[in-house]
């Protein structure tokens, strides 16, 4: 099964199964859980279930090209269930059934893995699921997003899509995955691993990328203080760009330990007075003056 | 006695939890059910990573009960007549019995006279399956999990939400074989909505097997049934089963040959149903890997039990699965895969770390930050070094010890920068040893880099004691960079007034206090004759070696020994030494005990060994000198003993015993002591003859006697102190 065959089964699997299927967010992100399409349909009581591809950008983690496990950019393929059902860990299963994946003929296991992002004010509890010793999804019970508990929770599956199509293709490098029937990972990727990885190790410009994280934070609370509202959407964009030159100036050693518990701490406050926005938006606060947390 | 039967059929819970989740249930249950006073002789709990299981013996019912009801006096309850008044007929009425079924008894046992109308209300016992749901309710959310989450579940009990371990699937209630009706709802968008489980007789089997009927529902009507059923649907559901069966497997594995399991034995069995063991074999071009990479790959990173061949080469590695090992080559195909991939990383790490020496990287620790405010590890080796050099000067180290624990020192923390421990950070050191080994470096400086880290743990067997039996010259050269390395960091944070409070020691002080100690304690091993080191002497070295700290040096000196001294407590009691022995000794105030710690721990041991030969003498002894203790706080003693200015025999003794015992102060410590137990006769009779006092000079002059009677052992130990704090 080629990687774009699987993308294709997964799509159909869990459309079928009532998803609506979304497509990647159009800013550099690290996670698919930074997709709105994921953190902002988690907060309040709407149920919501969808699936999408979500490229993900993890500038420390680049190795040129040269590493055949691990990636500068990495496709995950994101479902949320909200509220997740109740055979949701047997759905999960069949969707591997979907993409050639027996698990009677395996060893598929739930091992404990509770997942946090601290930028965004997210943790939630749940496993990495192995194949065969591999872990080829994280699968997560969402508690808390935006720093706001969630009622209902939701259910997210994030599957690595390169760790399975190895599997699947029975290859141990990367690059030589077959993206299409004919076309190789490496020759859609290669080279922009190279590039991006020379760029956040070498050649980021660091004083840049330290303005541009100051600024885009400062843009997202300019647009969350705007009178007459509605500007949590654009926030969060800014939001999505303070975290990705964070990462940038984090690949390039420009961060001291210090430093760094300093600014996750101010994206996350930014993500969590964006999240607040976005609720409040749904439901005004029933009445005037009344406080909230 | 009927059965009870309980399954709690959940995803799957954490394996570390499981073995006291199992315990909690079953301690939890029979407690409710005494509260409840429902008989359960017997209770068992079982458990796989999907459910927990509880079956208790249980009786059938509550007993019955007769509670008494009081009503008015005798005396109100009959008129002259001797006939029921309107209030001794109101009171029947109320609990609905005639009046003439009423008793007349006693109320207080003490006045027999005074007669009260008794009315026993006979309460009947309710069934067990009756008061089982609100049992279980109590004991559900009495379980602790290390973490909760919410699965917007509730329950009717009053209290709302129900957060759990993981999402409860099914639930088997069982009693003789009845299911109790038990539910938990779901609460949709805080809406309380359908029953999301409701108790029944279904259980489930294996997720994927037997293959074709994986997960199929399973009824069941007790406990034997259960096991039965599981056990045909590939599920043991006794943990001691299944540990049997993957020791069968690892012993097939291993062909008898040892093994160190690090554990892994038990973390299998609560990580899956049905195990079985596979075997899969490591490519022979990762053979030549260093043991400890090889172990922190498949032992670390991938719960695999790593096998050696005869020579000690290790070349298989032993896995479980959670089946029963069908389709067993594909998947140890699959775990062979994971494993060279990340064995490809290790070899390619060790291949480009090695293109440099050691040496070389230490530089570029000038790039990795030690903590804020007390600079980079570049300056960490550094100061260590210099720490390790002063050792010599104060004659601590001899020449070559010197010069190769400095070397040790400064390369110490050059692994933190090569590729292998950026990777595998729990190899720090150990790579670093390593590769000094490789690049020939003297052994004594090897191995000193490749232990730094330790000793960590306060048992004396603790890593390193293996690798330095029988070493004492490798010992010492170890245990001056660690004991540099750890006095450096208190130190470092001491000095910015980072110390650990209560549970609070983010930064590991604690461990690196009782290493210092242990390594001065258990590695320096020093001849007779020889210094052994001032633990206060090198503090202070070390703080004088930071440029510029926060706290005033005298302040972060002060502040750190009272630690350290703390941590020599801790150790020596967790050797087995009593509290007020070690007290006693640590408080010896002839003696500091930080300035010789060696010695701290020789003088413990003979206190220990005579106070068990003298328990009584000893006992005696010590009361006698808290109470010497007690009175010299309340007036003044003479500059010394006169002996013409004695009234009594008991003083003359006294005396006489002190002086020999002062004059013989060349002996062990042993005889010493045992010397100090000759005190307790001349002691007791000095207390029981002699008014202290008295007026003076009587009274200076013998309170100068019980001072220098008390200062007589100070050398070795406060002896007041033993049997409680004085």
């Amino acid at each position: 099964m080629t990687l774009q065959e699987i993308v294709f089964a997964l799509q159909r699997f869990w459309s079928e199964r009532g998803c609506l299927v979304h497509q990647p967010w159009d800013a550099e992100v690290g996670a698919g859980t930074m997709h709105p399409e994921t953190f902002f349909r988690v907060l309040g009581p709407r149920p919501w279930n969808v699936a999408y591809v979500q490229p993900s950008r993890r500038p420390a983690d680049g190795r040129y090209g040269e590493n055949p496990n691990r990636l500068y950019k990495h496709e995950q393929f994101q479902v949320i269930l909200k509220p997740p059902p109740a055979d949701i860990q047997d759905r999960y299963l069949d969707s591997l059934k979907a993409i050639g994946i027996e698990p009677s003929a395996h060893d598929v296991r739930f091992e404990e893995d509770n997942w946090e992002s601290p930028t965004l004010g997210a943790w939630g509890i749940g496993w990495q699921v192995l194949l065969d010793g591999q872990e080829i999804t994280q699968f997560t019970y969402f508690q808390q997003a935006g720093g706001i508990d969630l009622h209902p929770i939701s259910g997210e599956i994030t599957y690595g899509l390169e760790r399975m199509a190895m599997y699947l293709q029975d290859v141990d490098d990367v690059y030589a995955l077959r993206w299409s029937r004919d076309v190789l990972y490496r020759d859609v990727r290669h080279e922009e691993e190279f590039q991006l990885s020379r760029y956040s190790f070498e050649l980021a410009d660091v004083e840049l990328h330290r303005r541009s994280f100051e600024a885009a934070l400062a843009e997202g609370w300019r647009l969350l203080e705007t009178t007459g509202g509605r500007t949590y959407l654009p926030a969060y964009d800014w939001c999505l760009k303070s975290s990705h030159a964070f990462n940038v100036l984090d690949a390039r050693g420009a961060i001291s330990v210090t430093e760094r518990a300093g600014m996750i701490l101010k994206i996350r406050k930014l993500a969590c007075a964006v999240a607040r926005a976005s609720v409040d938006a749904v439901a005004p606060a029933a009445e005037p003056g009344s406080t909230r947390g | 006695m009927a059965e009870l039967l309980l399954e709690i059929g959940c995803e799957e819970m954490p394996a570390p939890w499981l073995c006291g989740l199992a315990e909690q249930l079953r301690a939890r249950f029979l407690e409710a059910a005494a509260r409840e006073r429902i008989d359960a002789p017997s209770a068992v709990a079982l458990y796989t990573p999907r459910r927990l299981v509880l079956a208790a013996e249980v009786a059938a019912r509550q007993p019955d009960r007769e509670e008494p009801v009081w009503g008015p006096a005798l005396k109100v309850a009959k008129d002259a007549s001797g006939a029921w008044t309107a209030a001794a007929q109101g009171f029947a009425r109320k609990n609905g019995v005639a009046v003439d079924a009423l008793r007349v008894a006693a109320k207080d046992p003490a006045k027999p006279a005074e007669a009260y109308l008794l009315f026993l209300r006979g309460t009947a016992g309710r069934s067990t399956a009756d008061v089982v749901p609100g049992l279980l309710a109590s004991v559900l959310r009495a379980l602790a999990f290390p973490k909760r989450m919410s699965w917007d579940a509730w329950l009717d009990d009053g209290r709302g939400a129900f957060p759990f371990g993981r999402p409860i699937r099914w639930l088997v209630l069982l009693v003789d074989g009845q299911v109790v009706p038990f539910a938990i709802h779901a609460l949709e968008g805080g809406a309380q909505v359908d029953v999301a489980v409701e108790s029944g007789r279904t259980t489930r089997g294996h997720r994927f097997l037997p293959k074709g009927c994986g997960g199929e529902p399973i009824e069941v009507g007790s406990l034997a049934e259960l096991r039965e059923r599981l056990r045909e649907r590939c599920v043991l559901v006794d943990p001691t089963e299944r540990l049997a069966r993957i020791d069968a497997g690892l012993a097939a594995a291993s062909g008898g040959a040892r093994f160190e399991d690090h554990g892994l034995r038990e973390e299998w069995r609560d990580l899956v149903e049905y195990p079985t063991v596979l075997v899969g074999r490591i490519p022979a071009e990762f053979r030549a890997l260093p043991a400890e990479v090889l172990e922190t790959v498949l032992v670390h990173h991938q719960k695999y039990i790593s096998l050696r061949d005869a020579d000690g080469t290790i070349t298989r590695f032993a896995a479980v699965v959670n089946g029963d090992g069908a389709c067993g080559t594909e998947i140890v195909r699959g775990m062979e895969r994971v494993v060279v991939a990340r064995l490809r990383d290790a070899a390619f790490f060790l291949a480009e770390d090695r293109k440099r020496p050691l040496a070389a990287r230490v530089e570029e620790l000038a790039g990795v930050t030690f903590h804020q405010g007390l600079g980079t590890y570049r300056d960490k080796a550094v100061r260590t070094e210099r720490l390790v050099a002063e050792m010599g000067r104060l004659g601590l180290l001899d020449g070559p010890a010197c010069i190769a624990a400095a070397q040790a020192a400064r390369l110490a923390k050059a692994d933190l920068v090569t590729l292998m421990v950026r990777e595998f950070p729990e190899l720090q050191g150990v790579m670093g040893g390593l590769y000094l080994e490789a690049e020939g470096a003297p052994a004594e400086v090897a191995t000193a880099v490749r232990w730094h880290h330790l000793p960590v743990a306060v048992e004396p067997d603790a890593d390193p004691a293996a690798a330095f039996a029988g070493r004492d010259g490798e010992a010492r050269v170890f245990a001056a960079v660690s004991l540099a390395d750890k006095l450096d960091t208190l130190a470092g944070y001491f000095g910015i007034g980072e110390s650990p409070t209560g549970s609070r020691d983010p930064f590991g002080l604690r461990r690196a206090g009782q290493g210092a100690v242990r390594a001065a304690l258990d590695f320096w091993r020093p001849k007779p004759g020889e210094p052994a080191p001032d633990l206060e002497a090198l503090l202070g070295m070390a703080i004088a070696g930071y440029p510029g700290l926060k706290q005033p040096a005298e302040k972060t000196a002060a502040v750190a020994a009272t630690f350290l001294v703390d941590r020599l407590a801790y150790v020596l009691e967790a050797r087995g030494f009593a509290a007020d022995e070690v007290s006693a000794v640590l408080a010896a105030p002839e003696r500091e005990a930080l300035r010789d710690p060696v010695d701290a721990l020789r003088r413990v041991e003979a206190l220990q060994r005579v106070r068990r030969e003298v328990t009584q003498d000893f006992a005696a002894l010590a009361e006698a000198f808290k109470r010497a203790k007690n009175i010299l706080t309340q007036a003044k003693p003479a500059a010394r003993v006169d002996p013409a200015l004695f009234e009594s025999e008991a003083e003359r003794q006294l005396l006489d015993t002190a002086s020999r015992l002062q004059a013989a102060t060349t002996g062990t410590y042993d005889e010493q002591l045992r010397g100090l137990a000759g005190l307790r006769a001349p002691v007791g009779r000095f207390f029981d003859d002699v008014l202290v006092m008295a007026e003076e000079p009587q009274r200076g002059n013998r309170l100068a006697l019980l001072k220098t009677t008390l200062s007589l052992f100070y050398r070795i130990a406060d002896i007041s102190r033993l049997g409680g704090m004085s």
